[in-house]
């Protein structure tokens, strides 16, 4: 055997398949660039709703992005959003509408949609897949949320009593009950949301539901299902539960997997291969190429022998914390896995990196890695360790993005602008 | 104020406590036992899991070894379902005195501990994990001991004798009648009543909280509380219990109990049993010292961290709590305060739990002036009547015949849907952390992350909780949760952590549940 690198060029090699990493994929795929996406496993898409938060909470919930953003950013000038202007948000919006067409999302920075969560709050999000449209609180009504026996992820008498209380803008007003139906499942009892989903694809058991739940309903209710009304073929499935019902149809979110998520997922990674992208998921990268300031390859660890990836330009979607993109080991030293680079706002050895309270904001939360206004990692004196090397989503930090509700947002928007700032340089 | 009338009334609901109420109830007397919180919720439920063999005080406390040699068999029998026979090594690692097994040896046979020298090679092929370089290993008869089953399998065969457990019930003083306590007054912590009880012997079982309960008939009890820390890690990193062969020390045994494994404990005296906090050094000592015993050990996932106050009783100063003996004492207040009807007992351990309530209930007989013998070394506890081991799969048994059965509420520990009803139920515990304990609900890795939101919804619906006591449950699990998790959190558990900070705060946003 020689050492003779086994290789494979690209223009641009994005290492994650969540949100971000997708994104950033897609649209230089889409610019007929040659895009590889090696990934570790499915990303954050699998774990959270097919909504888009961009910005849902600044002390209170938000109104309209549009508005709060300029004020959010001044005054958070290590968020993320102060690299990201609204109009490049507004942009990657309207781009992502467009490419989830099946989807139907509607929204924008504008307005935020008040839909409500699975323990019944109700929760600003800039946009909504159009099978969670008509769970829109801002304008009040009748809602009637379906129990499904055997599926555990999801208590609308809980979720009812709740959203009942919620505090909603102007005079709108809600009332809430709930049916709870008892759909065919056989002798299995442990169906998870997907094993749900999957059914709903199937006309029998279909049928089934229609056929108990039109008994129960009062003519102007709105009609609330847990997130699991299909897969691949989700929008058929909305379209004739509404029509056969004669009501508006919606899903409320629930526990992980997201069968949402996996809707988004499938969607973008399918236009990606139709667009030539290479996906590899389920390798991880273990070494770096470099020569000076810029990357020349990844070392992707694979089944078979390492392969390193060159490409021109790289973009870094590892996530976070949760995703495994940034580690904290016992000593309390945080690590951007992939590249080491620098980590921006780990807390001091005088600092707790957690406060007592569950719920208190933990100095540990905005560690991550700063970036310019071209998505480069800067380090802490405004350098950029490599000149070609992007870092989007999670990975970022300066952001809280479970409590500001900006999580998707933020994945979509720097995706997005990493690959502009990509297609500027080349 | 609505009175209780009854012979005897037991206050503290850990494992003393349990035991004499249950052991009086054997023996023909009425009895009440009061805990200020949920039972086993004190030192009980806060220590390692361990039944000792007597191995750890085989050298220095020859008394409590020999206590623990005489209770371990007895536990094997009547508390069998609550106890996975795991078996115990004692090891002499690189950093140890292969010199000390000797004296351990002689240690063990002159207290009669049941011990064995064993080839080092058959050690190593027993627990894989374990240090290549240790020199010496020695089995004994150690075991894990599920403490909560434990003291509910006492209150259960208690009640089924006609005792009342009263648990959520604060003691707020003792009613003295001519030199005599006659009776307590207690306050309902869940409905705010108060409720006064009429007695003709009260057992203080408060364990490091019974000094507290002794200055209420005005007696001086000096309870030291020596607070030890423990972690539990993810996984069973050894399937034996696993002691240190030195004298004992900060972080030298760890036990694998259930789903995780146990690394304890320290010695530290503290003033408040209340007040246990622990530090970022004692973290780094327990993660150096389980490295010593398993390579790799820091890399394993730390779930949670907690601390127990043992209750050690003193008759004079003492700079080093661990040079007190871990044997207990009954004291009889009318001989040593001049207060009748008024009974301490303290110090002691789980392991040695019945012995000490049989002679709690034998001062008891001597106090009222009658003769019953205890049955408890005999008679099992329910539950436990097949004298058949708990063992890690028994949940897995259940499952297996056929999968997709029963709805999986908490996938780490195995809890189905109809094994939470019937836990809540039983107990109609009033948290969501007292229904942890019951059925081990969050304890595994994930630590509720995924089950909470699904307790919380059945209990809405089962147990009629509105919807406040329902958010209230969920946060409060979440806040409690929280406490044992930060100080060890990092790694792959910070990872799950924030995964469970995307569910509750991102997903489900309980953060702004309406009020």
């Amino acid at each position: 055997m020689t050492d003779v690198a086994r290789f494979a060029s690209y223009d641009t090699v994005v290492i994650g398949a969540g949100l971000a990493g997708l994104t950033a994929a897609l649209r230089l795929a889409e610019e007929g660039q040659r895009v590889a996406v090696l990934a570790k496993g499915v990303g954050a898409t699998h774990l959270s709703p097919g909504t888009v938060d961009v910005l849902g909470y600044v002390d209170g919930p938000v109104d309209s992005p549009a508005k709060a953003l300029p004020d959010f950013a001044a005054a958070n000038p290590d968020h993320p959003y102060r690299r990201l202007p609204v109009e490049l948000i507004g942009a990657s919006l309207d781009w992502f509408k467009a490419r989830l067409g099946d989807h139907g999302y509607r929204g924008g920075l504008d307005e935020n949609f008040l839909v409500p969560t699975a323990v019944g709050v109700a929760k600003p999000t800039a946009l909504v897949p159009e099978t969670m449209a008509a769970g829109d609180l801002r304008g009040g009504g009748r809602f009637v949320f379906i129990g499904l026996r055997g599926l555990k992820d999801f208590y609308p008498a809980y979720l009812a009593e709740n959203l009942a209380r919620a505090s909603l803008p102007g005079e709108a007003d809600i009332l809430t009950r709930v049916v709870e139906l008892e759909p065919p499942l056989g002798n299995a009892r442990d169906v998870s949301g997907l094993g749900f989903a999957r059914r709903f694809e199937e006309a029998g058991f279909r049928e089934s539901v229609l056929v108990e739940l039109d008994r129960y309903l009062v003519p102007g209710e709105i009609v609330g299902f847990p997130a699991v009304l299909g897969v691949g073929r989700a929008r058929e499935v909305w379209n004739e539960l509404e029509t056969r019902l004669g009501h508006q149809v919606f899903e409320v979110p629930t526990l992980p997997p997201s069968v949402q998520g996996l809707r988004l997922y499938e969607t973008m990674t399918t236009a990606l291969r139709r667009h030539g992208c290479r996906l590899v998921v389920g390798n991880t990268v273990v070494g770096t190429k470099t020569s000076g300031s810029r990357l020349e390859g990844v070392l992707a660890k694979t089944a078979g022998r390492p392969l390193t990836y060159r490409a021109r330009s790289f973009v870094l979607a590892t996530g976070g914390f949760a995703s495994g993109g940034l580690q904290l080991d016992s000593s309390g030293q945080i690590r951007e896995t992939v590249f080491d680079l620098p980590v921006a706002g780990v807390p001091g050895s005088k600092q707790r990196p957690f406060e007592e309270g569950y719920f208190a904001d933990h100095a540990i939360s905005r560690a991550g890695v700063t970036v310019d206004e071209s998505m480069r990692p800067v380090d802490g004196k405004g350098g950029t360790p490599y000149e070609n090397v992007h870092a989007v989503g999670a990975t970022l930090g300066g952001a809280v993005p479970w409590r500001e509700a900006s999580g998707n947002g933020l994945s979509l928007a720097s995706g997005y602008a990493a690959a502009s700032a990509i297609l500027r340089e080349t | 104020m609505p009175t209780l009338e009854t012979e005897v009334l037991v206050v503290g609901g850990g494992s003393t406590g349990a035991g004499v109420a249950r052991d009086a109830a054997l023996r023909g007397f009425s009895t009440v036992l009061v805990e200020r919180g949920d039972l086993a919720a004190g030192t009980t439920g806060r220590f390692h899991g361990l039944l000792h063999s007597g191995g750890r005080y085989a050298v220095k406390d020859p008394v409590a070894a020999r206590e623990c040699v005489v209770e371990n068999p007895i536990l094997r029998r009547t508390a069998a379902d609550c106890i996975e026979d795991t078996g115990g090594l004692f090891v002499s690692t690189q950093w140890d005195d292969p010199g000390f097994g000797d004296d351990f040896l002689r240690g063990c046979q002159a207290t009669g501990v049941p011990v064995e020298e064993v080839p080092v090679a058959q050690a190593l092929r027993q627990e894989p994990r374990l240090d290549r370089g240790i020199a010496r290993a020695f089995a004994v008869p150690d075991a894990n001991l599920d403490p909560w089953k434990l003291v509910w399998g006492c209150a259960r065969s208690a009640k089924e004798h006609g005792a009342q457990i009263l648990t959520y019930h604060r003691l707020l003083g003792l009613e003295l009648d001519d030199g005599k306590v006659v009776g307590a007054r207690v306050h309902d912590e869940l409905n705010g009543d108060e409720l006064e009880i009429r007695s003709q012997v009260v057992v203080n079982a408060a364990g490091a909280w019974s000094g507290q309960i002794a200055s209420l008939a005005g007696c001086e009890v000096t309870v030291l509380p020596g607070k030890g820390i423990m972690i539990a890690m993810n996984h069973r990193l050894v399937n034996t219990v696993v002691n240190r062969c030195k004298p004992p020390s900060d972080g030298d045994i760890i036990v694998p109990i259930r789903t995780v494994s146990v690394i304890g404990t320290t010695d530290t005296r503290v003033a408040d049993p209340d007040e246990l906090e622990v530090t970022p050094a004692e973290i780094e000592e327990m993660f150096d010292e389980g490295e010593k015993l398993v390579p790799g050990f820091r890399n394993a996932r730390a779930l949670r961290v907690w601390a127990g106050a043992r209750p050690l009783f003193a008759g004079e100063q003492v700079s080093d709590t661990r040079d007190v003996s871990r044997t207990h004492t009954v004291l009889d207040h009318a001989k040593r305060d001049g207060v009748d009807g008024f009974i301490t007992i303290t110090g002691g351990k789980t392991t040695t739990f019945r012995l000490m309530a049989e002679h709690a209930v034998d001062a008891v007989c001597a106090k009222l002036g009658v003769d019953r013998q205890c049955t408890t070394q005999e008679e099992p506890l329910p539950g436990s009547e097949e004298k058949r081991f708990y063992w890690l799969g028994s949940r897995v048994r259940t499952q297996e015949p056929v999968p997709g059965e029963h709805e999986i509420i908490c996938e780490c520990e195995l809890v189905t849907r109809e094994r939470l009803l019937a836990g809540v139920a039983h107990r109609h515990p009033s948290s969501l952390d007292d229904v942890r304990r019951t059925v081990r609900l969050g304890m595994g890795p994930c630590q509720g992350g995924f089950c909470i939101y699904r307790a919380t919804g059945i209990l809405h619906s089962f147990e009629h909780l509105d919807r406040r006591a329902a958010n209230t449950a969920l946060l409060d699990f979440l806040e409690e949760r929280w406490k044992g998790v930060h100080p060890v959190l990092h790694g792959a558990q910070l990872r799950q952590a924030r995964l469970d900070e995307w569910i509750f705060q991102g997903l489900l946003t309980v953060q702004h549940l309406p009020e």
